[in-house]
């Protein structure tokens, strides 16, 4: 009597590849400690307590005139927009001609934990505005602002609109109670006074939980299958440990900042009924009223497209434009989609504006 | 002798235990001034101050674990809940690559959706909440014992710290004010 095996040969095969190809990844690819996230070109502008204003070398002869500043999000670092040469935003800016600069915020201490919306709109934003425009002998800038990022820029914009030429909000967080992430879920039940005056400032460790609630399963485990699957796909791998390392990377958030956003962002929902205040200066939309191109991802699982889209409406602006991409967070500004489409439609729109 | 009335007699007694009182805590403040420069010294009030933090500990460890378990019991019926559906979805048990391959996406799909709504719920944020702010009131009560610790080494405590960080910042902000006065000043020169 002969005995017949049901397994599938193939699904022994997988096994045992997949088997191989985790023995073999550390041979393959490099640790993410030794991956440099930095790779396009710059100077450091400026320096204000920790934040540094980074100055991107130009990488065309001729540039257009009114220089771009973009406000990095307060959450993870401003690596994630020059990632990779093939996927940078900045990289493809630069290409395009646009003289760029762009916000890192640093690594706040314990000694900065009452740093809040002034000291970061007033202050530093303005600060390096001031200074781009001084360097650039220009009156007005064009102006980035990327998720959280975008929060303080529109309300730097409302706040200065003399000083920006155009704006480009990306992904904004604007407005909390329409929000359907799961993020936004969180916020609204924090005891956010407590938590500030315990902890100080808000752990990145608390920031790496708020993700992993995000698509667990996907974000958790099939993620991490596909790497393996793929380990001698070296382009695939480069990028993914490139996202990776990223997205380990969170500096924690200044206590007082962190409490005024989840307030007048996610639980009194301030900012986009005009009602926020930042010393003492109402934060009114209506006074945002030049150019303004409002970027969407309609899969964005961190902030929602019913949290980023009233901004459009809200707004003074008579040249305003909205685009919606089928893309997530992430993938509207490092993927390539935002190299196809992103950001060859923000380039033509600011060329005409600059 | 000349008799006294009941209010003098109070009066006695009253001046008599505080002449004791206060001559008992003279007499032994001597010995304890011996150790007024080391660690041990208001031992008593620091051992106290330790023991009542120790106490409301175990008060919100009550209410900790409470919420955490709340927590726990949404997370393993949200889990039954979607492994239930995936059951239904797809009942065989996948036989090769391809049938394995659709199954883990089936149970993927199910399980981020299904723990996505969890999260998203009201009931979910709510119990986090509580269970965070729990977490923090027994922080609270480390931080107020490691204060304890921090004054009878002559450090200063958190609260202390905080304060100098915050003139400090208002410092900064003064400064900054300042120079930009200053900058407007001097191109209007």
């Amino acid at each position: 009597m002969t005995h017949e095996s049901s397994v599938d040969p193939k699904l022994v095969e997988e096994i045992l590849k997949f088997n191989k190809n985790v023995l073999e990844a550390p041979k393959l690819v490099p640790a993410p400690d030794e991956i440099v996230l930095e790779v396009t070109p710059h100077d450091v502008a400026q320096e204000m307590d920790k934040v540094r204003l980074l100055h991107y070398k130009p990488l065309t002869d001729k540039q257009h005139k009114t220089p771009l500043l973009i406000s990095y999000a307060l959450i993870n670092r401003y690596h994630i927009l020059d990632i990779q040469p093939e996927k940078s935003w900045v990289r493809n800016l630069l290409q395009q001609g646009f003289d760029v600069y762009m916000l890192d915020w640093g690594t706040p201490t314990a000694m900065d934990k009452y740093l809040d919306f002034d000291d970061y709109i007033n202050g530093y934003l303005d600060g390096a505005v001031e200074f781009i425009k001084n360097e650039s002998s220009v009156e007005k800038i064009s102006l980035q602002g990327y998720c959280t990022g975008a929060t303080l820029a529109t309300a730097y914009t409302a706040l200065h609109p003399d000083s920006v030429k155009n704006y480009i909000a990306t992904a904004p967080v604007i407005d909390g109670w329409r929000d359907t992430t799961v993020i936004s879920n969180l916020a609204k039940n924090m005891d956010v006074d407590k938590m500030v005056e315990v902890i100080g400032n808000m752990p990145p460790e608390f920031m790496y939980y708020c993700f992993s609630v995000l698509k667990p399963f996907e974000q958790g485990i099939e993620k991490y299958v596909k790497f393996f699957k793929n380990i001698d796909n070296k382009k695939f791998v480069d990028s993914f440990l490139r996202v990776e390392k990223w997205l380990s990377d969170t500096p924690p958030i200044p206590g007082e900042l962190f409490k005024q956003w989840i307030k007048d962002i996610y639980q009194d929902n301030l900012l986009i009924q005009n009602k926020m205040y930042v010393n003492n200066s109402l934060i009114d939309l209506k006074k945002i009223d030049m150019p303004i191109f409002t970027q969407v991802a309609v899969g964005d699982h961190l902030v929602s497209p019913e949290c980023s889209m009233p901004l459009h409406y809200a707004v003074g602006s008579e040249d305003k434009t909205l685009r919606m991409y089928p893309t997530g967070h992430v993938g509207m500004i490092a993927s390539s989609l935002s190299q196809k489409k992103v950001l060859p439609e923000l380039g033509q729109w600011l060329l005409e504006r600059s | 002798m000349k008799s006294q009335s009941p209010e003098e007699t109070v009066e006695y007694y009253k001046h008599l235990s505080l002449f004791w009182t206060d001559l008992i805590h003279l007499m032994s403040s001597k010995p304890q001034a011996l150790g007024s420069t080391g660690p041990m010294r208001a031992f008593a009030a620091n051992s106290k101050k330790v023991a009542t933090e120790l106490i409301q500990i175990n008060e919100n460890l009550i209410g900790f674990n409470q919420f955490l378990t709340e927590y726990y019991k949404e997370l393993a019926e949200t889990w039954n809940e979607a492994q239930k559906k995936v059951n239904l979805k797809a009942p065989k048990v996948p036989q090769d690559v391809e049938q394995i391959e659709a199954f883990k996406r089936i149970w993927i799909d199910i399980f981020d959706n299904d723990f996505t709504e969890l999260f998203d719920s009201k009931k979910f944020g709510e119990n986090y909440g509580k269970l965070v702010s729990k977490e923090l009131e027994l922080t609270k009560h480390w931080n107020n014992i490691t204060n304890v610790i921090l004054q009878s080494v002559n450090l200063p405590s958190k609260e202390e710290i905080d304060e100098v960080y915050k003139e400090l910042h208002s410092l900064k902000k003064r400064i900054t004010k300042l120079e930009i006065e200053l900058k407007k000043s001097s191109g209007k020169n």
